[in-house]
């Protein structure tokens, strides 16, 4: 998650950043983040969230959702000032977490050995097919980042205006939906 | 670069602006490959605090890590001509062909005819706006550059302290050439999308394997070899405890490991015959090699050659005026009150009843003793750089009389001149060669003239041990005599500085010594016995 998130903030943040390499050892993936202090800190706190929220629904199919919006004054007048936002971009991070599978009980410590081997190479082997799987995803940042780039705002002194929306424990069977069109209603 | 990201931009500024732009996105792209494919000493945690100016092109500083040196000296590119950046694995020491693992390609393909003229009206290509994409497409070949596979072996070479079997290297130019078709096949290829600017369209595309698992990349040596100066124990970490070259040359023994304190209670080395020699020592013999100035073991043979007659010259520090008036001389004896090695027992037959002498001329004796064996035949001499200066610098000659050798400014046995003596722990290691020694005094003919080659060796490590005795701290109580004050003065002053030697080792080398000595002494006693006896007769 903080691979992908920093990697399209990476390529939506054009202020002046300092970039950081961050190893990902899990996966020997190095990505890069914008070396902003309050961004790495609004990251980790989603991150933390949404483990809860995993943590709380496993083995459920998720979806993280990072947007980049403006904001405009609607019906600006002298007794209210709502504000609306205009996303202008939004990128969908689907994702099924998958709880790791326990070993049944073994009656012989050598079974129990030889479960907790096939356990390791089944997790190093999944590791690296993750591993793999995260680069193509980040791959496919890069190219949908260069696709488009007409309606990137203009280029200002901060971060554009963004909003990383995580399930949340209120969230029905049907997800964060139920948020976005609550939003998509509102606006 | 504000202006170009705000300005409106278009017709002729819009040009201008593009023709700087492109140049300095070629320029920074590429720093940015060779900032991560040249492999270097990576300093850590380096700051970023404030950007050159240069820098700030498309808010893009490459400060983690920064391009190389040599990215400088490259000659910038130019906007009309591509550039070709190969990346390449080549065996180390050159014995293999290159192998290209990436070929980056940067280019500005100018716009046709009529494309041109629509772009030069300014017709949506503001140069903001592309400024802005080059920005995001910067940002991705950064973030490409450390998700292709050239990436991992990048980090690899630059790990501190290893070297591969392979090197990493790159070619800069506006052409290479292609690729064979089986290395097409080979390798992948990623387009980014490309930028439109009012010179051409920006086109950044990348040729790699995918794969790098078949150059086996394996440790080939550790750390590089690297001279050491200063390691525990080295003349350049503790000046007071080097040893002359002289020595060390002379003995023609290899240098212990720099990495093993030296010890010198090592197995013996046979005393050097060799030539004096001045040339700087570093490190040390396994036999004088303790820094801190141990007494070495010796041999039996050794120890036997020395007693031969033939012995090894030891420095003692001399005075101009040779040995006669000895006893004057001990007042300013440094050696006063060190017990010194017996003579070798040839010569010293003939001086009976010197350790039978009242207290009061005890150190003459002793001094004698030293004066005596001083002079005993001796191996080639090992000449001290600092000889002169002064230093415990005893000269045994084999001219086969004994001469106490002191320094012509014994005053200057201090612990000064052992801090200044950065390469002169043992004095005893300063030999004479037998060609360089002084001529024996006459007078008191102690020595054998005659003596085997084991006297030599023998006489050669008494002398020795007598220099590093006379360094050890006094073994015999300080009240001893009011005589003994000023040499016991600058015996601890010389002392502090062998402080570190066992002196139970000097003890053992002591009694062995005492034991040669009472030979030496039961031999010269006969023989002044003889000449007192022939001289009465003839009287």
């Amino acid at each position: 998650m903080r691979c992908i998130l920093h990697t399209i903030f990476f390529h939506r943040t054009l202020t002046l950043v300092r970039p950081k390499d961050v190893d990902c050892g899990l996966f020997e993936i190095t990505y890069v983040q914008c070396g902003l202090a309050d961004l790495e800190k609004e990251v980790d706190e989603k991150i933390n969230q949404f483990i809860a929220w995993v943590e709380k629904h496993p083995n459920r199919r998720s979806q993280v959702c990072l947007s980049f919006f403006d904001e405009k004054n609607k019906n600006p007048c002298w007794f209210s000032n709502k504000t609306e936002r205009i996303y202008w971009e939004q990128w969908f991070i689907n994702l099924h977490v998958i709880s790791p599978k326990g070993h049944g009980k073994s009656h012989s410590s050598k079974a129990t050995t030889d479960l907790g081997g096939k356990a390791l190479e089944e997790t190093s082997s999944r590791r690296a097919a993750l591993g793999l799987l995260i680069q193509e995803v980040l791959f496919q940042i890069i190219n949908f980042a260069n696709e488009k780039k007409d309606h990137i705002p203009l280029i200002s002194d901060r971060i554009f205006n963004h909003e990383i929306m995580i399930p949340s424990s209120s969230d029905s069977v049907f997800g964060w939906n139920a948020d976005v069109l609550r939003r998509v209603l509102n606006s | 670069m504000a202006t170009l990201s705000d300005s409106a931009g278009g017709g002729g500024s819009g040009r201008a602006g593009a023709e700087l732009m492109v140049p300095q996105f070629l320029l920074k792209a590429l720093h940015a490959i060779l900032a991560v494919r040249v492999p270097r000493p990576l300093a850590a945690g380096t700051s970023a605090a404030s950007f050159r100016r240069r820098d700030r092109w498309f808010h893009l500083p490459l400060h983690a890590p920064p391009p190389p040196a040599a990215a400088e000296q490259l000659p910038e590119p130019s906007a009309t001509e591509p550039l070709v950046v190969d990346i390449y694995l080549t065996p180390s020491g050159g014995a293999g062909a290159e192998e290209v693992v990436e070929r980056w390609t940067v280019s500005c393909e100018p716009w046709s005819a009529g494309a041109r003229a629509a772009a030069g009206a300014g017709e949506g290509l503001a140069v903001n706006r592309a400024y802005k994409r080059c920005i995001t497409m910067l940002r991705s070949v950064y973030t490409a550059l450390r998700l292709l596979p050239a990436y991992r072996v990048f980090r690899l070479l630059c790990a501190s302290g290893q070297s591969y079997n392979y090197e990493i290297g790159f070619r800069v130019g506006s052409f290479a050439a292609p690729f064979t078709r089986a290395e097409e096949s080979a390798m992948r290829t990623r387009r980014f999308a490309p930028v439109e600017t009012q010179l051409g369209r920006l086109v950044v595309s990348v040729q790699y394997l995918p794969s790098l698992a078949a150059f086996n990349l394996e440790i080939c040596s550790l750390a590089p070899a690297m001279i050491i100066t200063d390691y525990v124990g080295s003349p350049a970490a503790e000046p007071m405890r080097a040893f002359p070259a002289s020595l060390t040359e002379a003995a023609g023994s290899a240098f212990p490991p720099p990495s093993r304190r030296p010890n010198s209670w090592a197995s013996p080395v046979p005393w050097p015959h060799a030539p004096v020699q001045q040339a700087k020592f570093s490190p040390p013999l396994p036999l004088y090699a303790s820094p801190t100035p141990s007494p070495p073991t010796f041999a039996g043979g050794y120890l036997q050659s020395r007693l031969s007659g033939e012995t090894a010259p030891m420095i003692i520090p001399t005075t101009s005026s040779g040995r006669g008036p000895v006893h004057h001389r001990n007042m300013s004896d440094p050696i006063r009150g060190f017990m010194l090695p017996p003579p070798s027992p040839k010569n010293m037959r003939g001086e009976a009843g010197l350790h039978e002498t009242p207290t009061d001329t005890r150190k003459a004796e002793v001094l004698r003793m030293a004066d005596l064996y001083a002079n005993l035949p001796a191996a080639p001499k090992i000449k001290d750089s600092r000889d002169e200066s002064g230093r415990f610098s005893g000269v045994f000659s084999s001219s086969g009389s004994p001469r106490l050798g002191f320094s012509r400014s014994s005053s200057r046995l201090s612990m000064q001149d052992d801090t200044d003596d950065a390469d002169f722990p043992f004095a005893v290691d300063d030999v004479d060669t037998p060609d360089s020694r002084p001529g024996s005094s006459g007078g008191k003919d102690v020595g054998d003239q005659a003596s085997s080659s084991s006297h030599k060796s023998q006489d050669a490590a008494v002398g020795y041990l007598v220099h590093l005795l006379r360094s050890a701290r006094p073994l015999r109580d300080a009240s001893n005599s009011p005589h003994t004050s000023r040499a016991e003065s600058l015996e601890a002053g010389a002392t502090s500085s062998f402080m570190s030697r066992r002196t139970s080792d000097a003890f053992e080398e002591l009694e062995s010594f005492k034991e040669i000595r009472e030979n030496l002494l039961a031999r010269s006693r006969s023989r002044m016995q003889d000449s007192l006896d022939k001289s009465v007769r003839h009287s």
